[in-house]
């Protein structure tokens, strides 16, 4: 299994190297997968959208975050900053010089946000699932969540209704996220930053698709994160909550293939 | 699940040496005793992540025609969630008998 120290924790990743094709408008663009946060692993995204991606012609970086699946899980040091550092000494240590196309899922989105406006020549385009830039309505949000995910996982008769209601599956992963909860100070730390000014949202110039559920954690306002972007765009599934990936995985590989395809560098 | 063949000892046995490399201890001396109905998620209490690892596993071993990542790329979610050690050794049986 593969696994490099990125900023001193180990950390697991895959590549997965593009098919060679006759469509010369594919060579050279990489996507990097970046999970979301809790239970989520470079799994929901290798399991998914990487193999298709990959034959398309499409280089593929997938990694765990720290704290999450098979990377270092440290007690604290999970700021914002945290994970934007992580992804670009990753990059730096796999040798990726050319702009990638970064696509995030929830909490991954954020983190692609925050880093095309950190290293705008190193983003291509960013491609966020159900996220948004980490903006002060967006730590608030965040912080609501995680409240009230942490209290619903500190009741024991919760994990009953869990399992009757959506499978045993999802207790053990209700289960996994309140022992890392407990175990670090995730939970506390996300929502701290440093967060982004609109002016400094509106300086992300790069394309940007936002990939939403109508019913998911931006329902109240489904046009807003584009709006506050120049390069914006966005796809809205009807019927949808927050598990676009999940759920909806094979239409969100025709509009990456077809996105990638749109904004290559050539 | 669209394969259809059944895969051999043989090739069970090796998939279980593989998982057993993953669990990074000897799955006998955990007292785990894997079956070919033995879940991967719920009674061997590993993770998707794991899954993945073992695809690389299985590609080291087998070379690149044993592609797991791609063929739980057609799946359902409770498809993968429920996916068993058999239909996985199933799997590899199935890859290499294509060619």
């Amino acid at each position: 299994m593969p696994e490099l120290k990125v900023n001193g924790l180990r950390t697991n990743y895959q590549l997965l190297p593009g098919a060679v094709g006759p469509d010369p408008w594919r060579a050279n663009e990489t996507v990097v997968f970046i999970h979301g946060m809790g239970t989520d692993s470079l799994a929901s995204f290798y399991l998914t959208l990487a193999p298709p991606v990959a034959a398309a012609g499409i280089d593929v970086i997938s990694y765990d975050l720290r704290g999450h699946g098979r990377s270092e899980r440290p007690v604290s040091g999970y700021a914002l900053a945290d994970f934007v550092a992580d992804l670009d000494e990753l990059l730096c240590a796999l040798t990726v010089t050319h702009p990638v196309h970064l696509v995030g899922n929830s909490f991954g989105g954020t983190i692609a946000y925050a880093y095309a406006a950190a290293h705008p020549h190193r983003v291509r385009s960013v491609v966020a699932i159900e996220s948004e830039p980490p903006t002060e309505v967006w730590a608030a949000k965040m912080a609501g969540i995680l409240a009230a995910t942490t209290r619903m996982l500190g009741v024991e008769e919760n994990y009953e209704w869990i399992e009757a209601t959506f499978g045993a599956h999802h207790r053990r992963l209700a289960r996994l996220a309140a022992a890392r909860f407990t175990a670090t100070t995730m939970a506390d730390e996300v929502a701290t930053g440093p967060m982004m000014t609109a002016r400094e949202v509106a300086a992300i110039t790069c394309p940007v698709l936002s990939i939403l559920g109508r019913h998911g954690y931006q329902a109240d306002d489904l046009g807003a994160v584009t709006a506050s972007l120049p390069g914006g765009e966005a796809f809205v599934f009807d019927d949808q909550g927050h598990s676009v990936l999940v759920e909806r995985h094979r239409a969100v590989r025709g509009l990456l293939v077809e996105w990638v395809r749109r904004h290559g560098g050539g | 699940m669209s394969d259809t063949t059944t895969a051999p000892d043989s090739v069970f046995d090796e998939v279980v040496d593989l998982i057993g490399a993953l669990v990074g201890d000897d799955l006998a001396l955990l007292g785990v005793e894997v079956r070919r109905d033995t879940a991967f998620h719920e009674d061997l209490g590993l993770e998707s992540v794991d899954l993945v690892t073992l695809g690389g596993l299985l590609a080291d071993r087998y070379g690149p025609r044993v592609n797991l990542a791609e063929h739980l790329a057609e799946f359902e979610l409770d498809d993968v969630i429920g996916l068993t050690v058999g239909r996985i050794a199933d799997y590899v049986a199935a890859a290499l008998g294509e060619r």
